[in-house]
């Protein structure tokens, strides 16, 4: 939409006048966010500069478990337009809102960063992403529409339905995980397709960050360009920061998000330019206010400017991360949740099992070897294949990935 | 609080009586002398200047309820506002601002010679406008505009407004009819008894239930049916 015409100095103004507002409404209207202004004696009126803002605690998944449902909307719910589920990290999922104003924003941001990657009105642009992730896939349609591309929504096909749709209806655009590109590349090359059959000129890539080689191998198989996404499925940010042309680094949209690098451990800010986790602010989300979110995510900022000449900070997303997550098809799962499952699902303290990511037919999957005791040890087989194949079932609506559960002995 | 303004921009600020809007532009004019924090208006500091100084910078205010001189007459009312122009010997471009603003509002030509107090609310208006004007300032800030004026008068006062940004003056706007101003406007504030609490493109601020149930409400026009 329109690009960021701002000079840092004048982005840095809006950002603070954005941050007060926002901590001015969430004082308000949030208890929780209130306390703990309260808590540290502050006000928000205490935070005149941009720094200020160390002066705040953090919040992490916890905290939107907890206040599950709505306990952190900052509007009443009849304001509300839109609701979105992550799966969160404890027993509740985290819930998100929207309002009318927060969609427009958030499609502006969507369409900002698809437009950075060469997507206009010409553009067929298809979206493929994992149930666990289907919030995002709503978003790429509104950011794709608003830009006046032709969006095909995400639907679960079956790879070669998908692949029918690519060529058939001369996809140019293909918003997906890098897992799926994978998938699709290998199946293409399997069954004869010569890339050259398709119109596909470019793949955005959402839910973990992505070598060069896997890029270079996606570029050069299937004669595209290759863009990443950096998202949050907390709160709809698919494209909280994107690749533009020149392909350096990421530029957040701090216009509407504040964006920290902070050393995991002692949770201080590191350097600029070192690498740390990344902590994200919301600055005009109007029923969901963020403050100091800790992703787990590791990051760092780049300090020298784009050559596209935007006011936008840019960061290199990294591979490892400051959590336990581990990220499957693009979404992120959370062990702990994971294990808070089980536990009450075979009805076992403390089952001892193996967590791992696979690759099957080429998707991905999460793997659980379940190591089989006396206290899950049943003489029918069958009840026990049962409460294996009802668990993986549950667990893949839990967190929105294909979920495979094995026995093994101990190991 | 925290706000800006942009070269060229057309910024309204809303709020309810009591929010702090006019205590804001005391401060800004240089009327208020105690506070606390930094007005700065290119990259100069506006702490400790007299109201003549601020409109020296290049700030000039139409102010709440107008604030014509009655007994003057409407000529006399614009040779006021170029009190600052004068200063600087500059006798031929304040002849061409005459020309310019009798251009945008025909009426004041006609009723040059009557005294202000006779005009009507809409043509004070206008005057105190065009008095603002003669100064040739770089930021034009109008207090309610649309305060006790007749729809169809606001509907022009806001054309009028709409124009000058149009012609790159830049405007800061303070309203209590904020359908109307952020109609015409950028960007907005929305001010709460002395807090910004939200910051946003018009676009964004006329669809915010906020917005809607406390300033765009019953008085003005049928947002809660969906008429609008």
């Amino acid at each position: 939409m329109q690009p960021l015409n701002l000079t840092i100095e004048e982005k840095n103004q809006l950002k603070l006048e954005r941050l007060q507002t926002t901590l001015n409404r969430a004082y308000k209207n949030v208890p929780f966010h209130r306390n703990r202004f309260i808590e540290r004696s502050l006000l928000p009126e205490n935070i005149l500069s941009l720094q200020d803002i160390e002066k705040l605690p953090f919040m992490d998944r916890s905290h939107l478990g907890i206040h599950y449902p709505y306990g952190l909307f900052s509007v009443p719910l009849r304001d509300i337009v839109r609701i979105h589920t992550a799966s969160g990290t404890g027993t509740n999922p985290s819930i998100s809102g929207y309002t009318k104003a927060d969609l427009m924003i958030w499609q502006k941001m969507v369409s900002r960063s698809l437009e950075a990657s060469g997507v206009t009105s010409m553009d067929i642009l298809q979206i493929n992403l994992p149930p666990g992730l289907a919030n995002w896939g709503r978003d790429y349609k509104d950011g794709a529409e608003n830009i006046g591309a032709s969006v095909i929504p995400n639907s679960p096909l079956s790879l070669a339905k998908t692949l029918m749709v690519l060529r058939d209806y001369k996809t140019t655009t293909l918003v997906t995980t890098l897992a799926f590109a994978e998938q699709l590349m290998e199946y293409m090359f399997e069954s004869e397709r010569n890339p050259n059959e398709f119109n596909l000129k470019r793949i955005v890539l959402v839910g973990e960050p992505v070598g060069r080689e896997q890029i270079q191998n996606l570029e050069e198989h299937l004669h595209v360009d290759v863009w990443l996404n950096y998202g949050l499925s907390e709160i709809p940010g698919p494209a909280i920061a994107f690749e533009c042309l020149h392909h350096f680094g990421m530029h957040i949209n701090d216009d509407h998000i504040l964006a920290e690098i902070i050393d995991p451990i002692t949770r201080e800010a590191v350097l600029s330019g070192q690498s740390g986790e990344l902590v994200l602010t919301t600055l005009s989300a109007r029923a969901f206010p963020l403050i100091r979110f800790r992703t787990g995510d590791m990051a760092k900022f780049i300090n020298q400017p784009c050559q596209c000449g935007s006011a936008l900070t840019v960061m290199e997303w990294l591979k490892e991360r400051a959590d336990s997550m581990m990220i499957i098809s693009g979404v992120k799962i959370s062990p702990e949740q994971i294990k808070i499952y089980l536990n009450h699902a075979l009805g076992v303290n403390e089952p001892k099992y193996f967590l791992e990511k696979i690759r099957h037919g080429g998707t991905e999957i999460l793997s659980i070897a379940l190591v089989i005791d006396d206290s899950l040890f049943s003489d029918e087989i069958k009840n026990l294949e049962m409460l294996m194949i009802n668990t993986s079932e549950k667990l893949e609506e839990l967190v929105g990935v294909p979920v495979k559960i094995t026995l093994t002995e101990k190991r | 609080m925290s706000l800006s303004v942009r070269q060229g921009e057309l910024i309204s600020i809303i709020g309810a009586n009591g929010s702090g809007k006019s205590t804001l532009l005391l401060a800004i004019s240089g009327l208020l002398t105690t506070w606390e924090g930094e007005i700065i208006f290119k990259e100069q500091t506006l702490k400790g200047m007299s109201p003549p100084a601020v409109v020296r910078q290049g700030i000039s205010m139409v102010p709440e309820g107008r604030q014509i001189f009655s007994p003057l007459t409407v000529m006399d009312n614009l040779k006021m506002g170029a009190y600052t122009m004068y200063r600087k010997g500059l006798k031929r471009e304040v002849e061409q601002d005459f020309e310019m603003i009798m251009d945008m509002f025909p009426i004041l030509r006609e009723r040059a010679n009557q005294l202000a107090g006779t005009l009507s609310g809409g043509e004070q208006q206008m005057l105190a406008i065009g008095r603002a004007l003669m100064s040739r300032p770089r930021l034009l800030i109008l207090d309610e505009p649309s305060m006790g004026l007749a729809p169809k008068i606001v509907e022009m006062i806001f054309d009028t407004i709409q124009n000058l940004r149009r012609e790159g003056v830049t405007i800061l706007l303070v309203e209590q009819n904020a359908r109307a101003a952020l109609k015409i406007s950028d960007r907005g504030y929305v001010l709460e008894t002395g807090k910004m609490v939200l910051e946003g493109s018009a676009k964004e601020l006329l669809v915010d239930d906020d917005v809607k149930r406390a300033y765009l409400g019953k008085d003005y026009g049928n947002f809660y049916d969906g008429r609008d």
